[in-house]
């Protein structure tokens, strides 16, 4: 049972897979490439810097120990495996297929982890090779664990909670055009997150180290991504597929999602401006434009009828 | 063995879409399920399938709910014709999906219909005419070897000699009794020719489950002519007006008695003429919104 299902899935995404990883592959070697060639021109003794042997995540000049790519490639496959099977109807033969919801819910997410993961491995692994092959006459490259498996956990860490979030995204948002709008502003906006968050920890009272916030980060990352996980889990057992195509498919989300909303983008907008008045029109726009965003087919509709009344 | 739906019902934006749906479905029949348009008849086996969560009700397969043991749901086949993952795939590509699904799946005879009807293995589903995608759906459906197979307007789009194949080869599924099928067509007259039994949709709900045998027996088409240009009470309290040519009226009495029959010949009718009663009259007699005598100047 348990075979057949990973072969379902398996058969059904392998091209999909086949694709994220060609992309990490080609995208890490373009990569290599580039630096190398940039290298060549500055004229150093070492491509990895002396930091790789802090217990911090590396990134140098030439070397980074996990990529930006690979971290893309998680987040453009959270969103993928999830809106394909709604968009492609492959949701309806899943759920009349016989296998719990449950159980495909959890073997088609253990799959692309480890998909996803081997993805990793061979990429870094193809990365490192290619660094070490091309590496200039009289260039060293000189590697350590402690940079190395911080920077892999990290990565690993940040690609999974990316993965997680576009994950669940998919799952709940059923027009395509949406989805990206929303997952791309989301992820967008972290980095504001990152921003506003690093200066209130590293200063007092909590006065985290560098390492200290790495590895905090790494937790909040993962922690994040088996929230979104487990509840996703909740969610898809009651996925009703006649939502399909509507902005939100699980329709009790939209109060919540509206509240969230305005919340965040007002919080982030807002965080250190002294100017209230700002922070009110801030305030009022995101109001406006979460009304009009989750609610906007009715308004259309009401429009429409409007017209229709006008016209008539 | 027998699939029971009991009181399922489905509402989509607020809108009772289906309401209260019983019935029972045994291996053996060929079930037809007709109502007008936007009655809720695909609405109706996609929450049978578990694609839209039911309000209320449940799926019984063999007395195990299909939602609290999923391994039943593999005894209903179920393949939308609207809407399915198929369109990508090339049609040598499709059983790899439905032998994972469907153990019993027959991918020989798959191979052997698509023979049979002239179909390019190589052709990718999407490219296929209506009519062709339809006819593939029905061959995935009988080699799927489900018990119970839904078919949602099967016969749209097919031509009359591939319908004739199509209609011989579900009789010859059932003639075991080891399947059974549940479809949907507008096409009444090609349902006529193969249902034993009849479910009648109407607002939502199911108004009526015939047994055509039995209700061939209890109900009857008659042709009337009247001196009289004034209906009989005896009609407008018993009966259907299908259809008024002059002064000849044809109509469908559902429950015909000897009362009924008395009272009518008391009439002294010019023409009192059974016709053959076809599924049409009993679609028209039960789905129409009013008697028909309203129509009537």
């Amino acid at each position: 049972m348990h075979n057949q299902l990973d072969r379902l899935i398996w058969r059904r995404h392998r091209r999909l897979f086949l694709a994220l990883g060609a992309l990490a592959l080609f995208a890490n070697v373009v990569m290599v490439i580039i630096a190398l060639s940039s290298r060549q021109t500055a004229g150093a003794h070492q491509l990895v810097g002396a930091s790789i042997h802090h217990w911090a995540t590396y990134k140098g000049d030439y070397f980074t120990a996990y990529s930006y790519w690979l971290i893309f490639v998680y987040w453009l496959a959270g969103l993928l495996l999830m809106n394909q099977d709604l968009k492609d109807n492959f949701n309806q033969f899943l759920f009349t297929s016989g296998f719990s919801r449950q159980r495909v819910y959890w073997t088609k997410l253990r799959q692309s982890l480890v998909v996803l993961l081997g993805i990793s491995i061979v990429t870094i692994a193809v990365q490192y090779s290619l660094y070490w092959l091309m590496k200039p006459h009289g260039v060293s490259f000189t590697l350590a664990w402690p940079g190395l498996l911080t920077s892999w956990i990290s990565g690993l860490a940040v690609a999974t909670g990316l993965f997680a979030i576009c994950w669940f995204a998919a799952l709940i948002i059923g027009q395509t055009g949406a989805l990206i709008v929303t997952v791309t502003g989301f992820t967008l906006s972290l980095m504001s997150v990152g921003a506003i968050s690093q200066p209130i920890l590293t200063n007092r009272p909590f006065s985290l180290s560098g390492s200290q916030l790495t590895w905090l980060v790494i937790g909040v990352w993962l922690i994040a991504a088996i929230i979104l996980f487990v509840w996703g889990a909740v969610l898809y057992q009651h996925l009703s597929l006649e939502h399909n195509g509507e902005y939100l498919m699980v329709p009790r989300l939209k109060r919540p999602v509206y509240l969230v909303f305005v919340i965040y983008v007002t919080g982030i907008f807002s965080w250190g401006d002294t100017n209230w008045m700002a922070d009110v029109v801030t305030f009022l726009i995101t109001v406006i434009f979460g009304y009009a965003w989750l609610w906007r087919p009715r308004i259309g509709e009401r429009l429409h009828q409007w017209r229709a009344r006008h016209d008539g | 063995m027998t699939l029971q739906v009991k009181a399922l019902s489905k509402a989509i934006n607020h809108q009772q879409i289906i309401e209260d749906i019983s019935f029972d479905w045994a291996p053996g029949e060929i079930i037809g399920l007709v109502g007008r348009n936007g009655v809720g008849k695909t609405t109706l086996f996609r929450t049978l399938t578990n694609q839209y969560v039911a309000e209320q009700g449940q799926v019984l397969i063999d007395g195990q709910s299909t939602t609290r043991h999923p391994l039943q749901q593999r005894q209903l086949f179920f393949l939308d014709g609207q809407y399915n993952f198929l369109s990508n795939y090339r049609l040598w590509e499709i059983p790899e999906f439905f032998r994972l699904v469907y153990a019993q799946f027959d991918q020989q005879r798959y191979q052997d219909l698509l023979v049979q009807f002239e179909l390019d293995r190589n052709s990718q589903y999407r490219r296929l005419s209506k009519g062709m995608r339809a006819l593939v759906n029905l061959i995935l459906a009988l080699t799927s070897n489900a018990t119970y197979i839904i078919l949602d307007e099967p016969f749209d789009g097919l031509d009359v000699i591939v319908r004739e194949n199509i209609a011989t080869m579900v009789i010859d599924e059932v003639a075991d009794q080891q399947k059974g099928f549940l479809i949907s067509s507008h096409d009444l007259n090609e349902l006529d020719g193969l249902s034993d039994r009849v479910l009648l949709l109407k607002d939502s709900r199911l108004v009526q489950d015939y047994h055509l045998e039995e209700i061939r027996e209890t109900a009857k088409k008659l042709q009337l002519v009247f001196n009289d240009k004034t209906i009989p009470a005896v009609l407008k309290e018993h009966s259907q007006l299908i259809r008024v040519s002059g002064r000849v009226l044809v109509v469908v009495i559902t429950h015909y008695t000897p009362e009924i029959d008395q009272q009518l010949r008391a009439l002294n009718p010019v023409l009192l003429e059974e016709l053959p009663l076809t599924l049409e009259d009993l679609f028209r007699a039960n789905l129409a919104h009013d008697t028909g005598y309203q129509l009537m100047k």
